[in-house]
């Protein structure tokens, strides 16, 4: 009986021969990926334990991404630098420090994530560095199991698969409203909900590997568990520049490999889309939406922070101001993505705009930074929206792709991207 | 670390069966906002009250539970049960005496977040179907089975493996790596 991308992984690192869905098997990971506020408070759980190191630092990544500002009055400056002081104590390497970028970017341009590798990470939506063929095992502090050892239990998710048809996407359209249909159709039942997403069909070599991370990454706000994909030569000649000599292996699904669902999506037929409050699948065609006044705008968050997704901003924003009562915001997703905006002239089109940008990191996401208050709204690249993710409670968040919210940002309204072109 | 199951008498002795007070509650039941208001615990660089974090658990839902609530009564959840979560969703279950919490769905994330904390959360489609709120119920974590002794009717699922049931058993994850690093256990974490 064939195997699924993710069986074939796991069945590696659990050295055996096959493993089936439901299945509890222990592994040993390539890597463990840490943001800071799970990587101080494990150090600490560890220093009360009388464990003082890494067990296998080399296999170990903590990113500062959550904070990536620390801002007076916070306790983060003490958490950043008590990060530091153990990183220069222990002589640990992949220690990532603000202005890094988020770890989902991190471990694929540092080329951690390589085809067929085991990662577990603190949270799910670095589902992304399948793009790459690595499978994203998440597991939250539980990451401390494997700051002290080298292996932890799995629960072989089923695998579903999704299909991507059409050679391009429409005009004003993103790989983002591929993210909010499947959010539409399986964002509150249970098909998705344990297992994990293998994508295929011809429709994602239409994708840049920037999108293809983002529709990854989507997938666990939509129920997945994790998301995964076959590396083409897009994707194998991205990881040989990166992979610096270590080792990989790309997976292959077998032709007759199980799927509890298998459903298709094309692309041409996809339009602009909001996710309106309050849950996943209140998805709508923008038209639905349009005119609701907004006061924030938001791009960044690990599903729409890559170099293309700010280019997608930057083609709306180009020689245009953003609303005198609208505040945007741009958290580019990585020092990489920064310092390639800089390059390519992104950074000017958003400062003459009128947009802040800050540093690589979460920032606004999780309402670290720009939080929104009483009676607001606003509309952003984010990935979650349930009332007092970004601030008050009382303040209205809709989703959208970068054109839509950086065409809102400009008009100061919810606004179809295609009525500016 | 050896990934040997812990044989100390403790787990020898574990049964991973809770008995106790259903209370029932709907699908998509969002941990951050339903369980807990993520709103007022975005500072994870504290440490979390767990006397506040129970007066916050379910407040909208069901104002005055984490008063209401006996020590030992099991929590029996809808579709998508806690979802999204961070780690204080389980935190302010577990503050509130609850032992167990059985679900028609939930993500991965959320059983090993309350696993990790001592919380068994067992995924059991087709159980909003045959518990109400007050009912008698049981729940064996090792065969997989939830009773209602209320209607006498039980309801299978799959079982947690022995290695949940040993970090369940240590009382959480913390104090099962006490054990495998061979330190002396603590009364408190």
């Amino acid at each position: 009986m064939g195997q699924t991308i993710a069986e074939k992984i796991i069945a590696r690192a659990a050295g055996v021969e096959a493993v089936r869905p439901g299945e509890y098997v222990t592994v040993s990971p390539d890597y463990t990926v840490i943001q800071e506020l799970y990587f101080v408070r494990n150090l600490k759980t560890m220093a009360r334990l009388g464990i003082d190191r890494l067990a296998h630092p080399d296999k170990v990544v903590a990113v500062v991404d959550h904070t990536s500002q620390a801002a007076v009055g916070s306790g983060y400056q003490e958490l950043h630098t008590y990060a530091r002081q153990f990183a220069e104590r222990t002589g640990f390497k992949n220690f990532f420090g603000p202005g890094s970028g988020l770890r989902h970017l991190v471990m694929v341009e540092k080329g951690f994530a390589r085809p067929g590798t085991l990662i577990f990470s603190d949270e799910g939506n670095i589902a992304s560095i399948g793009a790459v063929n690595a499978l994203n095992i998440p597991i939250s502090w539980e990451v401390l199991v494997t700051m002290i050892g080298d292996e932890n239990w799995v629960r072989v998710p089923a695998s579903v698969r999704i299909e991507v048809l059409g050679d391009r996407l429409p005009p004003g359209v993103w790989v983002r409203d591929l993210v909010q249909a499947i959010n539409r159709d399986f964002g509150t039942g249970d098909d998705l909900v344990q297992k994990c997403v293998e994508f295929t069909g011809p429709g994602l070599a239409a994708l840049s590997l920037d999108s293809r991370q983002g529709l990854l990454a989507g997938m666990y706000h939509a129920g997945a568990d994790t998301a995964i994909m076959e590396a083409d030569e897009l994707a194998l000649s991205y990881v040989a520049e990166r992979a610096a000599g270590r080792p990989y292996q790309p997976v292959a699904a077998d032709p007759d490999a199980t799927y509890d669902l298998h459903v298709s999506y094309d692309l041409t037929t996809l339009t602009p889309f909001v996710t309106a409050p309050p849950t996943h699948d209140n998805v709508v065609p923008v038209a639905e939406v349009a005119g609701t006044r907004v006061d924030q705008a938001t791009i960044g968050s690990c599903a729409s922070n890559r170099f293309d997704d700010l280019q997608a901003a930057a083609e709306v924003l180009r020689g245009r101001q953003v609303s005198p009562h609208v505040t945007m915001y741009i958290s580019p997703g990585s020092a990489e993505v920064y310092a390639r905006a800089a390059r390519e002239g992104l950074l000017e089109i958003f400062a003459e705009a009128g947009a802040a940008v800050q540093s690589p990191g979460c920032n606004t996401c999780w309402g670290y930074l720009g939080q929104l208050t009483d009676g607001q709204t606003s509309i952003s690249t984010h990935q979650e929206h349930y009332p007092g993710r970004n601030g008050s409670r009382q303040a209205q968040i809709y989703l959208a792709n970068p054109y839509v919210v950086a065409a809102s940002a400009v008009t100061g309204k919810i606004t179809d991207p295609r009525e500016l072109w | 670390m050896p990934a040997s199951t812990d044989t100390s008498d403790s787990l020898q002795a574990y049964t991973g069966v809770f008995r106790g007070r259903a209370w029932t509650f709907g699908d998509w039941i969002s941990g951050d906002d339903g369980i807990v208001k993520f709103s007022e615990l975005r500072d994870f660089a504290a440490d979390q009250d767990p006397a506040r974090l129970a007066e916050m658990c379910f407040a909208d839902l069901h104002p005055g539970f984490h008063r209401q609530v006996a020590k030992g009564d099991i929590v029996v959840g809808g579709r998508r049960f806690g979802v999204p979560s961070h780690p204080p969703v389980p935190l302010a279950i577990k503050a509130c005496g609850i032992a167990a919490v059985v679900v028609e769905s939930t993500d991965t994330g959320f059983v090993r977040k309350s696993l990790n904390v001592g919380l068994p959360v067992l995924g059991c489609p087709g159980i909003t179907g045959v518990v109400e709120t007050g009912h008698d119920i049981e729940v064996d974590l090792r065969a997989g089975t939830v009773t209602n002794h209320t209607t006498g009717q039980t309801i299978r699922t799959q079982g947690f493996s022995e290695r949940m049931l040993a970090v369940l058993a240590a009382g959480g994850l913390v104090p099962y790596l006490e054990r495998q690093v061979g330190l002396r256990p603590k009364e408190t974490t």
